[in-house]
């Protein structure tokens, strides 16, 4: 038995060996983060641990038990968007939706650590992700657009 | 889901009334209803796939019945609420359903109006809509949509001559807007196929066969029936499941199953196919005849032959199928995310000799298709499953399920001869196409020139095809319109004709003119004979209606092509959402990039070799050019596709480009496997 805290709630988690992201899908109900390949090749599974991006689907609850996970559903604050999430919104970014969960919360992993990115930064850290829509331009659009309101003092 | 009737007025119609129709499109059933809240609803049998044909559908209602765009609420694909529908697919949704919705929201608008007249209790003909209200065209507050439905419960039918809005009276129509159910998407609240969860649900685990054709010969469930979470191992025929408390303990279990299959021998891989089409061609059937070859190429002054080639590709979406079965009684409810609701649940009601009402379809959220599901046999496994356990069953396939299972585009293989004058007049067009699968339609596509060719023959055949062909953007159009493109630059090149010039040259419709020419001019085309060295190139095509010219700018280096900027122009009429519409324009481009670049499902037999991302190359962020589009089409022209035409020309415009580049004519794809 384990305990998990996902998005500030902590789940009980009765086997150290269940695979993470079905764990978050079916037994905490979070289904925003998706399966798409199992193979940590595309990135539709990508959650935050301790503000790290992690593929959902190649960990174990075990091994993440220590963390702070945060999913897609976690990262907007008091019924307000996360930055990358209304960018995503703003720029169209998003076409069939089953991998955006994954690309924003690479985006967020990315901006956590390097506040203005460079093209070549977003494009390293969405290496992974694979949009087959092919929304790709308008993804780097809305991470960079995302960078810059993150960015602008408080006020 | 709120089903409880809702009070207000409904347009209601049938959706044909065509002899031979089926009885479930020829009832009448709802398509618009204004609600006593002052909501509007409109209903459609498409199911949103990331095309954004829910946005689309709400735009159309809105404008016609002059409310803002935020009070349309769209219902699709569930096929106890929308009128029946064949299919998303052939981007006929915005040309044919949204039509249907714009006349359903204007009858409605010419009912409300008299309902104010009378209410208010003057000629209908000085009341205007606007703004969710009627009110006098002079001034005056008028009264709201909501007091006028309140109370009310009234049904009209859809009254094909209602009054459309005029394009230069649109006010939400041909205006940018973002997805109207992007906010689900972003927040992880859009609930897919694989998402569905519902309560008493057992996880099934199927077990696969490893290759096409595959029989299963011999099998011990001991093992499996052992497995923790177990609650049953089910055999119904071909179907073997492990059904379990959790998808790792199905899997668990499915994996313990001591399956014997026989296996076809494999007679051909993947190097085989370009023979292996040839050799079994038959079928040859005309798509386009004119004059006398024979003729045209006397009069030639030099003729060009050319073979082109295209392997499988997968259509690979993001969302691998899955579908959740339940049976109350003798009615079964499939939540499925498939292409096809209505057809899914014509299959299963014949399969378990049910009456199609006692069936219920429901797509939900669709993570990608492309075409390939439309084919849904995880609707039929849960249901199956479920019948047997007696519970309600999930079957999701994992990613090598859908590899190995889901159809590809068919391979194809193209021989080209053409005769042209050393001024660059085509007068000779023989093509033939070689496309793998015995469903002609998908080779059919596309495969007629638009160039004005006074002696032409095109012919397609059926072949041999060892995986299962089927739907992809735009069929077998885009591996026809690689073959003619390229073979067009190759005439250019032969007669010293800049490839822009050479194909206006044997261009006589005025949008295919018009198309070709802005994206030349949004480019920055410069005229030069080709090869230029510069890395250029272009080609057009025509699908679903649309027509499309692409201009690419690539490089190579190190033994790869790189497509640095993509200019794409689109005619498809009239354009609902200029902002969704680039959205496929992009879509299609950075798909068909991937076809032309690095795609090829490899097979050995009847197995899929490529069955998983890393031995599927689809495009990554890196690989993504800037795309711009440029929309060409004119407002008061009818709306025709937009989710498909803008592949059709993108490979043979990347492969004329490294051509162009490199000066070595790229015929075959993917181009990164053959360049050196």
């Amino acid at each position: 038995m384990v305990a998990l805290r996902i998005n500030g709630t902590t789940y009980e988690a009765p086997d150290p060996g269940r695979n993470l992201l079905s764990f978050i899908r079916f037994d905490a109900g979070l289904t925003g983060t998706k399966y798409a390949c199992g193979e940590g090749e595309c990135g539709a599974c990508t959650v935050l641990v301790d503000g790290g991006s992690l593929r959902a689907c190649q960990a174990t609850v075990g091994a993440v038990a220590d963390g702070e996970i945060t999913t897609i559903e976690g990262i907007a604050r008091g019924g307000e968007l996360h930055a990358v999430q209304q960018a995503f919104i703003d720029a169209s970014a998003t076409q069939c939706g089953y991998c955006t969960p994954g690309f924003i919360m690479s985006a967020v992993a990315l901006l956590g650590r390097q506040p203005r990115p460079t093209d070549e930064q977003i494009l390293d850290a969405l290496a992974l992700n694979i949009c087959r829509c092919g929304a790709y331009q308008r993804i780097v659009r809305a991470v960079h657009e995302a960078a810059a309101r993150m960015s602008e003092p408080a006020g | 889901m709120n089903e409880a009737p809702e009070h207000g007025l409904h347009i209601v119609g049938p959706v044909a009334t065509t002899p031979g129709a089926p009885p479930a499109a020829t009832r009448p059933s709802r398509w618009v209803s204004v609600l006593a809240d002052g909501s509007v609803v409109a209903y459609a049998g498409k199911v949103e796939f990331g095309q954004g044909i829910r946005t689309g559908f709400a735009i159309e209602v809105a404008d016609e019945l002059r409310v803002p765009l935020e009070r349309v609420r769209v219902v699709l694909g569930d096929t106890a609420l929308v009128p029946w529908d064949m299919g998303t697919f052939g981007s006929q949704s915005t040309a044919r359903t949204g039509l249907q919705l714009r006349r359903a929201a204007a009858t409605a608008r010419e009912a409300l109006l008299e309902m104010a007249a009378d209410r208010l209790d003057l000629p209908a003909d000085t009341l205007i809509a606007r703004g969710g209200r009627i009110a006098p065209a002079g001034g005056g507050r008028g009264v709201a949509y909501e007091e006028l439905v309140a109370g009310t419960e009234q049904e009209r039918d859809v009254d094909d001559a209602a009054l459309l809005t005029r394009a230069d009276e649109f006010s939400i129509m041909g205006r940018d807007h973002a997805r109207c159910d992007a906010l689900e998407r972003v927040t992880g609240r859009a609930i897919f196929a694989q998402d569905t969860v519902i309560d008493g649900m057992l996880f099934a685990a199927v077990l696969r066969a490893p290759s096409h054709g595959a029989t299963l010969s011999a099998l011990d469930v001991t093992a499996a029936e052992r497995m923790p979470g177990v609650a049953a191992v089910v055999r119904d025929g071909d179907l073997v499941a492990a059904l379990a408390d959790t998808d790792e303990h199905a899997e668990a279990a499915a994996a313990a199953l001591q399956a014997t299959w026989d296996e076809a021998p494999a007679t051909a891989s993947t190097l085989d196919l370009p023979e292996l089409l040839l050799r079994s061609a038959r079928d040859a059937f005309v798509t386009q005849e004119a004059g006398a070859l024979d003729d045209g190429f006397r009069t030639a002054d030099a003729v060009l032959e050319g073979q082109y080639y295209v392997p499988y590709v997968s259509n690979a979406p993001m969302e691998p199928r899955a579908a959740v079965a339940r049976w109350d009684g003798d009615r079964l409810t499939v939540w499925a995310g498939t292409q096809r609701p209505f057809g899914i649940r014509t299959e299963l009601a014949q399969r378990f000799g049910l009456e199609e009402d006692a069936v219920r379809v429901i797509a939900p959220e669709i993570g990608g298709g492309f075409g390939s599901k439309s084919p849904y046999p995880a609707a039929h496994e849960a249901a199956r499953l479920a019948r047997v356990a007696g519970r309600p069953v999930r079957v999701a396939y994992s990613r090598l399920d859908e590899m190995q299972t889901a159809t590809v585009r068919p391979a194809a293989l193209f021989n080209v001869k053409s005769g042209f004058t050393n001024d660059g007049r085509i007068v000779a067009w023989q093509f033939d196409a070689y496309h793998a699968g015995d469903r002609p339609f998908l080779g059919r596509r596309g495969s007629e020139t638009p160039y004005d060719i006074t002696n032409a023959r095109v012919t397609t055949y059926t072949c041999d095809s060892p995986l299962a062909a089927g739907s992809y953007r735009s069929l077998g159009g885009a591996a026809n319109h690689f073959a003619r493109e390229v073979h067009i630059d190759e005439i250019a090149e032969a007669t010293g004709l800049d490839p822009v010039e050479l194909r206006l040259r044997n261009l006589a419709h005025p949008r295919f003119r018009r198309v070709l020419e802005r994206a030349a001019e949004a480019h920055g085309w410069r005229p030069a004979a080709a090869p230029s060295r510069r890395g250029a190139g272009v080609a057009l095509g025509l699908d679903v209606g649309s027509y499309a010219a692409t201009v690419v700018q690539a490089s190579v280096r190190g033994g790869e092509a790189r497509v640095e900027r993509v200019t794409a122009a689109l005619d498809c009429g009239l354009v609902v959402n200029p902002e969704g519409v680039r959205n496929q324009v992009e879509g299609s481009i950075v798909m068909g990039l991937g076809t032309a670049l690095s795609e090829i499902v490899e097979f050995h037999g009847g197995r899929v070799l490529s069955n998983g991302f890393a031995r599927y190359r689809v495009p990554r962020a890196a690989d993504a050019p800037v795309v711009e589009t440029v929309l060409v089409g004119d407002a008061d022209t009818p709306s025709t596709g937009a989710g498909e035409p803008a592949i059709v020309p993108i490979a043979a415009a990347i492969a004329n480009a490294v051509s162009d580049a490199t000066g070595e004519r790229q015929r075959e794809l993917p181009i990164n496997r053959h360049l050196r």
